[in-house]
């Protein structure tokens, strides 16, 4: 039977082996990953928790209800955004699982309908937000297109404190290495400059008195940073982890 | 010696009543209601957990233990509406109706049980909006007489939802307890209905499984013997589907990891045990300590789960915390012979 799981396939693919003249190239040694949990790592809870905003998340008793309303969930069908499987998997310690959300975890659009239906008193979207940032923090995450985005979008943003969409495209697509076609480019870019939606450039929008508050915004945004890298890192440091 | 008091005639206070009268104490027996037998009769539970024996052939024994006996003056639509401490008693009013009488009492025992938790309190469930959304009390009633029928359009349901720990383990009402009962009633609810309707589909929506102690073997059997099926997972909101005609439930299969949005003809809600109006007058009017939930609270719930405190107190029943009605009849003779104890000194 193939096994459809591909994740779960390890192979030692050998290109180019020929020995005593005979061509042995191609797969060898192929394993299946092994499925089964074997170790509990604290850490994550230990570090939620020590969060003003994570402090809730021992409260979960898993029954889901946040799930079940939460749009992303439901409503765009983004199952595999599901705010009570994360903070099981952070309560229980199943790090390696909890990181292939790394970057999913992100698309919370705190709407705070689970907070305002938990049982429990679980501020749940802060814990999501303070799960993610551990994740984040300890890294290790593949870095996502939306991840990428976010820092295009937050850097153009601190520019000028408005964002200029034409920069932010420009900017974005040619970090993915992508490019439109420039007629298709020019054609859109032209209907919209006239109709005065688009100013870009020079041309662009400014906000009055925004260098000192930009400043002030980017010197917060980077203490804020340092804060939670810090402490995630003592975290990860101070041992704990598997037992 | 002057008669001691049982305030209220569940369960609770009926054994309490009966076994002070077998003791040869004189007892007033002291029920607001115009019947006896308190929550199981008011709401005519069906069978009661764990033996399924019918509720009648529970109560009808209490209750005609303290009927016609010598030694219990009944008193039925009264309550009382003062209480004086003396040196030894009480000196308590009783008031029925327009009329008041003063009595001097030796010892007082409350069982003055539990209310519902109200449904209306938990709006996404639709109760009180959708006809086949029911607490599981009505249901009860609805068993007893064998009319398991849509209140909407009066049709047998294919399928049926029960849904745990409504208004109970839930900081959103403020109701943090377990009701104790809920697990066990809507397990008995299911094998009731499936045991005479195997054609009605039975679903119940849990959290933890809570049928303690020796009930765990109404579980087993309601899986079992009767195929009634669980899922875990807490339902989030109820609203309706197929042109209005069901009920849909939303929540998520936490081990299917999955949302479900899922038909039902009827969906009952477990409504959890609140401290009765009636506990919370009690208190006030004797000045009995009441904890956070708001149920009487004992000196010590391990070794005088019976004793207020006060000279001459005595609790029993579901006026202290959720309980079933064994441990409420245990009580209720706990606190008769306490209180005729204190009496007889
Ligand atoms: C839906 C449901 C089903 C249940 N089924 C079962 C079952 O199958 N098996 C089981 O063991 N248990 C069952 N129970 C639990 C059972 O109902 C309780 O254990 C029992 O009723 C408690 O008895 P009680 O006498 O303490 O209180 P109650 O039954 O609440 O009785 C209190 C009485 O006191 C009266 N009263 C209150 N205040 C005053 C006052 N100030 N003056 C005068 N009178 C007053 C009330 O009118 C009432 O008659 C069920 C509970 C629920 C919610
Ligand atoms: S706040 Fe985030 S996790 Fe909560 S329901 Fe909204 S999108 Fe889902
Ligand atoms: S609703 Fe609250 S208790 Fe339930 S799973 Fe979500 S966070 Fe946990
Ligand atoms: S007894 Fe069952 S239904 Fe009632 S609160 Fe406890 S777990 Fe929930």
């Amino acid at each position: 039977m193939p096994i459809v799981e591909k994740s779960l396939v390890t192979v030692d693919r050998t290109e180019h082996l020929e020995i005593e003249g005979i061509d042995v190239s191609g797969d060898w040694n192929s394993f299946l990953r092994s499925r089964v949990q074997v170790d509990l790592d604290v850490r994550v809870l230990d570090w939620v928790r020590s969060q003003p905003q994570g402090d809730t998340i021992s409260r979960c008793w898993q029954c889901g209800t946040c799930t079940a309303g939460c749009c992303l969930h439901t409503d765009y069908g983004l199952t595999d955004f599901n705010p009570r499987y994360f903070i099981y998997l952070a309560q229980v310690g199943y790090e390696e699982e909890l990181r292939k959300y790394s970057s999913t975890i992100w698309r919370c659009v705190s709407c705070n309908k689970c907070v305002e239906r938990c049982p429990k008193g679980v501020k749940v979207e802060e814990v999501v937000h303070t799960i993610g940032s551990y994740l984040e923090a300890t890294g290790g995450a593949p870095e996502s297109p939306a991840d990428r985005f976010d820092r295009a979008y937050t850097e153009n943003l601190l520019r000028r404190g408005i964002l200029d969409e034409a920069d932010l495209f420009r900017t974005y697509e040619r970090g993915e290495g992508r490019t439109m076609p420039a007629r298709e480019m020019l054609r859109m870019g032209l209907t919209l400059l006239r109709s005065g939606r688009l100013r870009t450039g020079p041309l662009a929008h400014r906000t009055r008195g925004w260098r000192r508050f930009g400043a002030v915004l980017r010197a917060k945004l980077e203490e804020d940073e340092r804060r939670r890298r810090e402490s995630a890192g003592a975290v990860a440091r101070a041992g704990g982890g598997p037992r | 010696m002057n008669p001691i008091l049982v305030l209220g005639a569940g369960p609770a206070g009926l054994s309490a009543a009966a076994e002070t009268a077998a003791l040869g104490a004189p007892t007033i027996l002291v029920e607001r209601e115009s019947y006896l037998g308190g929550n199981p009769k008011r709401w005519h539970y069906s069978l009661l957990a764990p033996d399924l024996r019918p509720s009648d052939e529970v109560l009808g024994p209490l209750i005609a233990k303290v009927e016609g006996n010598p030694n219990v003056t009944l008193r039925r639509s009264t309550t009382v509406s003062r209480a004086e401490r003396l040196e030894r008693g009480y000196r308590v009013t009783l008031t029925t109706g327009a009329a008041q009488e003063t009595q001097e009492v030796s010892a007082v025992v409350l069982a003055t049980g539990f209310d519902h938790f109200d449904s209306h309190r938990k709006f996404e469930y639709g109760y009180g909006r959708y006809p086949d959304v029911l607490d599981f009390k009505e249901l009860e009633g609805m068993i007893h007489d064998d009319k398991v029928l849509r209140p909407s359009d009066g049709k047998p349901p294919r399928r049926i939802a029960w849904i745990l720990c409504v208004g109970s383990r839930d900081l959103q009402v403020g109701n943090p307890w377990c009701c104790r009962m809920g697990c066990a009633v809507s397990i008995k609810q299911a094998v009731e209905i499936r045991q005479k309707h195997p054609e009605i589909d039975a679903y119940v929506y849990y959290m933890d499984i809570r049928t303690y102690g020796l009930w765990e073997d109404l579980y087993w059997k309601s899986m079992q013997e009767y195929g009634v099926k669980f899922i875990r997972g807490r339902i989030g909101q109820v609203t309706l589907a197929e042109g209005g005609s069901r009920l849909l439930a939303t929540g998520e299969d936490t081990i299917l990891r999955r949302p479900t949005e899922v038909p039902f003809d009827m969906i009952v809600l477990a409504s959890g045990m609140e401290p009765g109006t009636g506990t919370k007058e009690a208190a006030a009017l004797f000045g009995v300590p009441v904890g956070p939930e708001g149920f009487l609270t004992p000196t010590l719930s391990d070794l005088n789960p019976v004793d207020s405190g006060l000279p001459g107190v005595f609790l029993a029943g579901a006026a202290t915390g959720p309980k079933a009605i064994p441990d409420s009849v245990t009580e209720g003779m706990g606190a008769a012979l306490r209180a005729y104890q204190y009496a007889r000194r």
